[in-house]
């Protein structure tokens, strides 16, 4: 059968509908109609279905995150994700309430869990048409500070006291740095690209520049623009939900502030998840936290976060020149490579003076 | 480009194919999908990358290879100098993708060898390549449809 778009799979979407009903029906104990079944398209990494669950006169509205065949961030686990996302209930991050998760092939081929679905829409990372981005005035106005709040809370989570060690401690000092460089390291290496000059310059830099933190957090991964769910009324917006937990791990805070803030989510912006200036953002993040946003660790962690998305290019890279997914999404990866390594020669000061 | 043209056109056809055409309801259209995938399939074996741009990438990465040789027979270590000259001297001359690839290799791995980072000197050697060069990457490129890409 060939595979459906759709559904991601060799199942057709009836089939895909059919299961998923009876897997609910299992976990909540009354019959379950699945509806409205449909394969959303933000998502580059997981697939991400959403669907309503019809139980007798009541819908309920769910997203299920299966793994993928293939795709940027493998080799894929979903199970320390949904660990995360089923401690977090009630932790107040906005994070969506994750009741189950299965590996059974039977129900959906590969792994995968369903979390509530949350209202709002997901503005993008993209530039507007006047090169404005995806928020008014007011809308910036209104969300920089909700946004700086919320990743405040998720660093504030006590995840020893939510059991979340499992995720991997790092050693005190340069260890939470030392880790999420290796990993990086590690796919590049995997991808099996030899690394251009202004790469391995970047590597050498990290390598020797690994800044010491005194405070390990939970730490989202990809916490910025484009997993946000917010509800844009043109006067006003509100942060509903963070979403894509995929890269959830134990590490400095920082880490996320330089992630959100970065270039690569500014929306054709020169701000801070198109929202306010990066120096504003992080003071907000500041007050917000009660944290100093040390600037030695911040310069490491702007530049590791450009190499974290050329290791994730790559990875789709390397997928689809294998013939291991036919996805032409990876495949544009290719031509946005560029734009990365001329950030790479920006923040590593190849480009002043030329 | 890290991936080869011919399998990128494979993707297209592909996508087309098995992923596109089974939703296009309109017999008119479907005839257009066809005539597309048919232009693609004849044209696969007909295309090869431009020569220019890697002609231009090995002729600018020589001259840094070779400043950067200098840079550090001046700092007092010859025989670092004398590997990037062999590197220089190893690179195949042609075709030029081939070229322009075992020169940047020789980059790479010649700032890979200073894990203490580089000298001013060798950094001023490098300097007017690596800013050229990652400009040269991005002047090709249009403007990304992403955003089309994501909300379908």
């Amino acid at each position: 059968m060939a595979r459906c778009l759709h559904c991601g799979s060799g199942m057709t979407p009836l089939e895909l509908e059919t299961h998923l009903a009876r897997f609910l029906t299992g976990r909540l104990g009354e019959p379950v109609e699945v509806r409205r079944l449909e394969r959303n398209t933000e998502g580059f990494s997981q697939e991400t279905f959403s669907f309503d669950a019809q139980l007798g006169r009541e819908t309920r509205r769910y997203v299920a995150k299966r793994e993928p065949v293939a795709g940027l961030l493998e080799p894929y686990d979903l199970e320390p994700e949904f660990r995360v996302l089923h401690g977090l209930a009630g932790a107040g991050v906005l994070s969506p309430p994750t009741p189950w998760f299965s590996d059974d092939p039977r129900v959906l081929e590969r792994p995968f869990y369903v979390m509530e679905r949350l209202p709002g829409e997901v503005p993008l990372p993209t530039a507007g048409a006047a090169g404005t981005g995806p928020f008014t005035p007011a809308e910036r106005e209104a969300l920089a500070g909700q946004v700086a709040e919320a990743l405040a809370r998720l660093h504030a989570v006590d995840w020893r006291k939510r059991g979340f060690d499992f995720l991997g401690v790092p050693s005190p000092r340069r260890g939470a740095a030392e880790r999420e460089l290796a990993r990086w390291e590690e796919r590049i290496a995997r991808a099996g690209f030899p690394a251009p000059p202004l790469l391995a310059d970047a590597l050498g830099w990290l390598r020797r520049s690994l800044p010491e933190t005194g405070e390990i957090t939970l730490v989202h991964g990809d916490f910025r623009l484009g997993n946000w769910l917010v509800d844009q009324r043109g006067d006003a917006a509100t942060l509903l939900g963070v979403l894509d937990w995929e890269m959830v791990h134990l590490g400095d805070p920082l880490e996320d502030l330089a992630w959100c803030s970065c270039e690569l989510w500014r929306g054709g912006t020169p701000w801070a998840g198109a929202m306010i200036a990066p120096e504003d953002f992080h003071l907000a993040y500041a007050r917000a936290s009660g944290r100093a946003v040390d600037p030695e660790r911040m310069a490491f962690y702007r530049v590791l976060a450009v190499v974290k998305m050329i290791a994730i290019m790559l990875t789709g890279i390397r997928a689809f020149r294998d013939g291991r997914t036919s996805d032409l999404r990876m495949a544009i990866f290719d031509h946005q490579l560029p734009f990365l390594f001329a950030l790479l020669a920006l923040a590593r000061g190849w480009l002043t003076g030329v | 480009m890290l991936i080869p043209i011919e399998r990128l056109i494979d993707g297209c056809l592909h996508t087309l194919r098995e992923e596109v055409l089974p939703e296009v309801a309109s017999r008119a259209v479907r005839g257009r999908v066809w005539a597309v995938l048919d232009v693609l399939h004849n044209l696969r074996d007909r295309i090869e990358e431009s020569r220019a741009p890697a002609e231009t990438e090995a002729e600018s990465a020589a001259d840094a290879l070779r400043r950067l040789a200098a840079a550090r027979r001046d700092g007092a270590d010859p025989e670092s100098a004398a590997r990037l000259e062999q590197a220089l001297a190893a690179a195949p001359e042609g075709p030029p993708g081939a070229r322009a690839a075992a020169l940047r290799a020789a980059l790479a791995d010649a700032i890979a060898a200073r894990p203490e980072g580089l000298a001013p000197p060798e950094r001023d050697a490098l300097r007017a390549h690596l800013a050229a060069q990652s400009l040269r990457d991005l002047a090709p490129l249009k403007p990304s449809l992403l955003a089309e890409i994501s909300k379908g």
